[in-house]
């Protein structure tokens, strides 16, 4: 277990390592300096700077001191916003999307679950059709077209959900359901296809054999099985409603990370774009370990090595 | 007749014994057989064509090019509720409260001049042919008109826009049109993205399982970290540092996307190599790279296509996500993405903007993944669920 844990941090590391190496060598390859689009400024001020914000210094030193302020959790300045770093902008918006994700982490187990397990059940009936019609929906419409065709609906056209905004809790249900769409369909049809096959396993039939009801016979001896599958998808589920809250946050004006990351693609803010990017990796890299953790947890046949 | 000659009895020789009664099936054709009987996968077929020959062919049989644009006739719909004008000839007011004059057929003929404007009474008058003058009351909503003698105007009909049939988009720009080379441009990115995917992904996943061993734990140990992060970050990471334009969209999709095709064809090339057919290709001296593009990467084709079609639309749903987010194509040229993109802002007057390419964007991935899904139960029935 120890010796597990300890190959899976250092693993970790190094991913991270080669992550801020990538992402560095990329910001750094863009043609001109990140004050070169700005309008015209006299030599003096540009020497000064670059001077400032130590880009003469060679590559390899910018790189080292990067590392040195990623060690301290220090993500550097912005280029673009005179005063403000990228950790202002991580503190800012943190908030927004980890409330924002989480609700939405809750709404997609809640949703998805029952309906796989319904659309399992009721293998071929109505109830399954419904069910994977929404499904298929879910996953071939984009989370945009969701989204605006939700507030095109829900807050235009009945008036029942403000058009932007977080300010009450009513703000979070149309991005909740266009961020969690896609995860939604795809855990759904998951659930489906992994209960249906656990429930044709023998020690089902064992279990009915034994003449104990129906309803136990899925809690006790099926439902666990057939989470597992489910439990290993979490980690890109979360990766997929990270990378989702960048569209959400930005057509429901929710001043979260995603919102600021966007801005900082659009407006080429290269130390913006590289510390939340890092910031990004480590947070996933985190919860896929946190979910292998869960994982070896509930399945016992699962060794740590 | 028949049936006396099925009772006679067989002549004994050995010829007539192993002769097949019915033609053998190849693979493709076997194929075919079950993806037909698949109707939605065959729907999904139908519907790729037509997206295709809509995005080829169209743009030649419409008046308009994809920047062709008249500010006059800015945010017309395509289906107008029109005012009988006085000579009999049809009036559309825009949102903008703008008149234009549309002949009987929906064609639309000219945005009418304005006259005087009487901003304290909150009418305007515009002056229609000879003497002839219309005027708009804007004192409250919905607007009215009356002709020159003070006649209110009532709402006739409603005609469709003949000379945009679809619409217009906020610069006045043919919504058709603009849907065409849009479809053609997000078809083109995701199909090239897919075939340079596929190419990266078989030679990285082929070499690495069949090489085996220490090569293959270091290639695959790469693969892992990409994997680790979300392909969207790297998409935007690597469009970020490239220029604006279609090239750059593709490079940054080819770039990362090969690598689920670099675990599949993997799977595959480590389950083949020790079967009999390489083992026999080996022994009569056969190179590596023969060995894996003669015997062992054809056999591995159906999971590759399969792979394949499911790209493409992940293909295209990336590129509709980066020019929604403003990274994607530059103007004047559209993709479906920087189509929606660019009618969000007019979503509260202007819905059908928005609406006419997420609809084909929807049609595009409905149809891959129908397509994708039956050939994957075509390809491999085993796998069917």
């Amino acid at each position: 277990m120890a010796k597990y844990l300890i190959k899976r941090v250092a693993m970790m590391i190094i991913t991270l390592f080669l992550i801020a190496l990538l992402t560095f060598v990329l910001m750094h390859a863009v043609p001109g300096g990140p004050f070169t689009s700005d309008k015209q400024v006299s030599k003096a001020v540009l020497d000064a700077l670059n001077e400032k914000y130590r880009l003469n210094d060679p590559l390899w030193k910018q790189f080292v001191d990067y590392l040195g302020g990623l060690v301290r959790l220090d993500l550097g300045p912005s280029f673009k916003y005179q005063g403000k770093t990228v950790n202002d902008f991580i503190n800012n918006g943190l908030p927004y999307s980890a409330r924002l994700g989480a609700v939405t982490l809750v709404f997609v187990l809640l949703a998805s679950i029952p309906m796989g397990i319904v659309s399992a059940l009721k293998n071929g009936k109505w109830q399954d059709m419904l069910v994977m019609a929404i499904a298929t929906i879910g996953v071939t419409i984009p989370s945009f077209v969701i989204a605006t065709a939700l507030i095109y609906i829900f807050s235009f056209k009945l008036g029942w959900t403000p058009m932007y905004g977080v300010d009450s809790w009513k703000g979070y249900i149309l991005p909740m359901i266009a961020m969690g769409g896609y995860s939604v369909s795809f855990l759904a049809r998951l659930m489906r296809s992994s209960l249906l096959d656990v429930m044709g396993q023998d020690y089902i039939r064992t279990a009915r054999a034994k003449g104990i009801s129906e309803t136990r016979v899925v809690v006790k001896h099926a439902l666990r099985n057939a989470m597992i599958p489910v439990v290993t998808v979490l980690g890109p589920t979360v990766a997929n409603l990270l990378t989702g809250s960048f569209v959400i946050e930005k057509i429901f004006a929710i001043p979260g990370m995603g919102g600021y990351f966007v801005n900082s693609v659009t407006q080429r803010d290269y130390t913006t774009i590289l510390g939340m990017t890092v910031f990004y990796a480590a947070f996933l890299i985190a919860m896929v370990f946190i979910v292998d953790l869960f994982y070896c947890l509930i399945d016992p046949r699962i060794k740590f090595d | 007749m028949q049936n006396a000659q099925r009772w006679e009895r067989v002549a004994a020789s050995l010829d007539e014994a192993d002769r097949l009664y019915s033609k053998p099936r190849s693979f493709a054709s076997d194929v075919w057989f079950r993806f037909r009987h698949k109707p939605t996968a065959l729907v999904g077929l139908i519907i790729i064509a037509l997206l295709i020959l809509f995005a080829v062919a169209g743009p030649y049989l419409t008046p308009y090019g994809y920047d062709d644009q008249n500010t006059k006739l800015a945010n017309i719909p395509a289906v107008m509720s029109v005012y009988p004008a006085p000579d009999g000839q049809y009036i559309y007011i825009t949102k903008a409260l703008k008149l234009i004059e549309v002949d009987t057929s929906g064609h639309l003929v000219r945005q009418l001049k304005k006259g005087k404007d009487d901003s304290k009474n909150k009418v305007t008058v515009f002056p229609y042919k000879d003497d002839m003058t219309v005027t708009l009351d804007y004192t409250e909503q919905p607007v009215t008109i009356q002709d020159q003698n003070g006649n209110r105007i009532e709402k006739a009909r409603t005609v469709w826009n003949r000379s945009y049939l679809l619409g217009t988009d906020h610069l006045g720009r043919d919504i058709l049109s603009r849907l065409m080379y849009g479809t053609r441009i997000s078809l083109l990115v995701a199909f090239i993205a897919a075939l340079v995917n596929m190419i990266i992904g078989i030679f990285y996943g082929g070499i690495s399982g069949y090489l085996g061993g220490r090569v293959d734990a270091v290639m695959m140990r790469i693969v892992d970290i990409i994997a680790t992060i979300p392909l969207t970050l790297y998409v935007i990471l690597i469009k970020v540092c490239l220029d604006d334009g279609m090239i750059s969209i593709i490079i940054a999709l080819s770039s990362v996307y090969w690598v689920d095709m670099a675990r599949v064809v993997r799977g595959q090339v480590l389950s083949l190599k020790n079967q009999e057919f390489v083992m026999a290709a080996r022994t009569i001296g056969s190179s590596t790279s023969t060995i894996l593009t003669r015997h062992l990467i054809p056999n591995a084709m159906g999971p590759i296509l399969v792979t394949v079609t499911m790209l493409i639309p992940s293909a295209i749903f990336m590129e509709a996500f980066m020019s929604f987010i403003g990274i994607g194509i530059a103007p004047p040229l559209a993709s479906l993405g920087t189509m929606c993109n660019d009618a969000t802002d007019a979503l509260r007057t202007n819905p059908y903007q928005l609406f006419l390419p997420a609809l084909v964007i929807c049609f595009i991935m409905f149809a891959f993944n129908f397509v994708g899904d039956g050939l994957r139960d075509a390809l491999d029935p085993k796998l069917k669920k």
